[in-house]
């Protein structure tokens, strides 16, 4: 398209901050942060309609603005295919900085609005915020990445009753060698229906890449809620894979 | 005295480029590229490469900010055969130039016309990292050095055919330096023809058989795959039986295991350049092979 434009059609993972277009092989954890699945739930935004994203002209760093409009269809705690057939509109702006040869920054806004389950709307603003170092002489023995997002919401459940709530989760992962990763993540979470019930989570993921082809996953967490008692998890993934894949997302 | 002045020419455009840059965009995947479209595009070309000289070409980050020289480019060169697969199609997607896209006239994949080494009759994962279409590691044989700026010279024609002759003047200059190279590092390498070496990852094949020599193992197993411990133990015993002197490594490769290999033996481990700008003196695609030569000859003796 002209003037820097890139026009998607079809059903795609929404532009919401950094888990949300990955997908989940290619997380450094096994289950998602709290906050993420009360607004998104486990399949997070992944849904039919149109997107159009804009390089914008800027020789200093990178800019890339995102506007969606999708149809709901694929619901979420926060949104859901209106009868009205309203769309789900997102906008994310996304910054990224070349620090120097071996250190990134970038940071994101995200703004979505749609129905929700009570046929009224939901609003929710989102921040993101990730650091990267990474030597490009050792990109592959060594590297480190420091992801945070932040999400805030306001529902409306009635006309008069409107509830409001913050989530956000950081993690660090480090790569200890070539085949082995190390990722430590917190997560603080209010429930999106009532931000007295309150969630701290911490996780620890070891990885260890078994092949180029197949990586081994093991993860441990715990959380803890002001209304009931600690909570324990534990996973184990094993990842293959089979065919080409393309790069993800830096 | 044709060909001197020819070089001269080149230089001094080559020099002028350096200071100016010129007004045909290019990208380069890698720098031994840019150093090749720079001595066959002169002062007409500013180019910049995606890869450093001393990063590992397989494993490029692609990082959104290589997409802003990208966008604003006129011609893209890529090294081509996959060995960019797993990063270069993704940044060029996200360029949204139409111009440089793969079958636009923007578009140059080097690797036209390359007599290939090692392609595979059969794909299997078991195999490790292999290439489908032949080890891409090609442009570490000076003589395809000529190949690759042909295809250079055929991209900046297609987009720039007012300036043809001042492309076909350099691309025989370029031609002519890299057949004198050639007398010399052949000349040099000729009392060590036949030499066996050992090398950590199977990049060398091209080199191997330009200059005669005989890459008896690798230290990865398989490609992309690291030294395990049966491997080490395996290059242990070669490299005794044979006599080897040296095991040639990349910058992007730790020396872990070789060091162990060297510990052993008392084989000589080198660290020879993979690429243009790899080390501080290497600092166009001519220095690349002086270097290489030079430090090889100097464990061989």
């Amino acid at each position: 398209m002209p003037y820097r434009l890139q026009l998607k059609a079809g059903k795609f993972k929404e532009a919401v901050g950094r888990i949300n277009p990955t997908h989940a092989h290619a997380l450094p954890f096994i289950d998602l942060p709290n906050a993420y699945v009360n607004y998104f739930g486990d399949g997070g935004l992944n849904d039919e309609g149109l997107s159009l994203s804009w390089l914008l002209p800027n020789k200093k760093f990178y800019q890339e603005l995102i506007f969606q409009a999708t149809s709901g269809r694929s619901e979420s705690p926060s949104f859901m295919q209106s009868q009205g057939n309203r769309f789900v509109y997102l906008g994310h702006l996304k910054n990224f900085f070349t620090l120097n040869d071996n250190a990134t920054f970038e940071l994101g806004i995200t703004g979505i609005s749609g129905p929700n389950d009570s046929s009224l709307v939901t609003n929710i603003a989102a921040g993101d915020f990730t650091y990267k170092w990474k030597p490009v002489k050792m990109n592959t023995y060594k590297s480190l990445t420091w992801q945070s997002e932040i999400y805030y919401s306001s529902a409306a459940y009635t006309p008069t009753v409107s509830k409001k709530s913050f989530g956000l989760y950081s993690f660090v992962d480090y790569q200890i060698a070539k085949r082995w990763f190390l990722t430590g993540r917190y997560d603080y979470a209010q429930k999106p229906y009532d931000k007295n019930i309150i969630e701290h989570a911490y996780s620890l993921t070891a990885g260890w890449d078994a092949t180029e082809f197949s990586k081994i996953e093991i993860e441990a967490k715990t959380t803890d809620y002001n209304n009931q008692s600690r909570f324990y998890q534990a996973w184990l993934r094993w990842i293959f894979v089979i065919g080409a894949h393309g790069a993800h997302q830096y | 005295m044709k060909n001197k002045s020819m070089l001269f020419a080149v230089l001094l455009s080559s020099i002028f480029s350096a200071a100016h840059g010129g007004n045909i965009k290019v990208v380069t995947t890698t720098t031994d590229l840019k150093s090749i479209t720079e001595l066959v595009g002169g002062n007409k070309v500013s180019v910049s490469s995606i890869a450093t000289g001393y990063q590992n070409p397989h494993f490029v980050d692609p990082k959104p900010s290589y997409i802003i020289n990208l966008s604003n480019a006129d011609l893209f060169v890529t090294v081509g055969l996959d060995l960019e697969t797993g990063w270069s199609p993704s940044l060029l997607s996200s360029s949204r130039n139409s111009k440089i896209q793969k079958g636009s006239p923007g578009y140059v994949d080097a690797s036209e016309a390359i007599g290939l080494l090692q392609v595979p009759t059969a794909l299997n994962r078991g195999e490790g990292d292999i290439h489908i279409y032949g080890n891409p590691h090609y442009w570490l044989d000076p003589l395809n050095g000529k190949v690759i700026a042909r295809n250079i010279a055929n991209g900046l024609e297609r987009i720039d055919p007012s300036n043809k002759t001042f492309y076909e003047t350099n691309l025989q200059a370029f031609f002519q330096k890299i057949n004198d190279k050639m007398v010399e590092w052949q000349a040099k390498m000729a009392p060590y023809r036949g030499s066996k070496i050992i090398a950590y990852h199977n990049e060398w094949c091209y080199f191997e058989k330009r200059f005669g020599l005989e890459i008896v193992d690798f230290m990865e197993p398989k490609p992309g795959i690291p030294p395990s411990p049966s491997q080490l133990v395996k290059v242990i015993k070669e490299v005794a039986a044979n006599k080897i002197k040296v095991i040639i490594s990349s910058p992007y490769f730790t020396t872990s295991s070789s060091d162990v290999v060297a510990k052993q033996t008392g084989v000589k481990e080198l660290t020879l350049a993979t690429s243009t700008n790899a080390f501080d003196t290497v600092k166009d695609y001519f220095s690349l092979f002086d270097y290489d030569i030079d430090h090889l000859i100097a464990v061989l003796k």
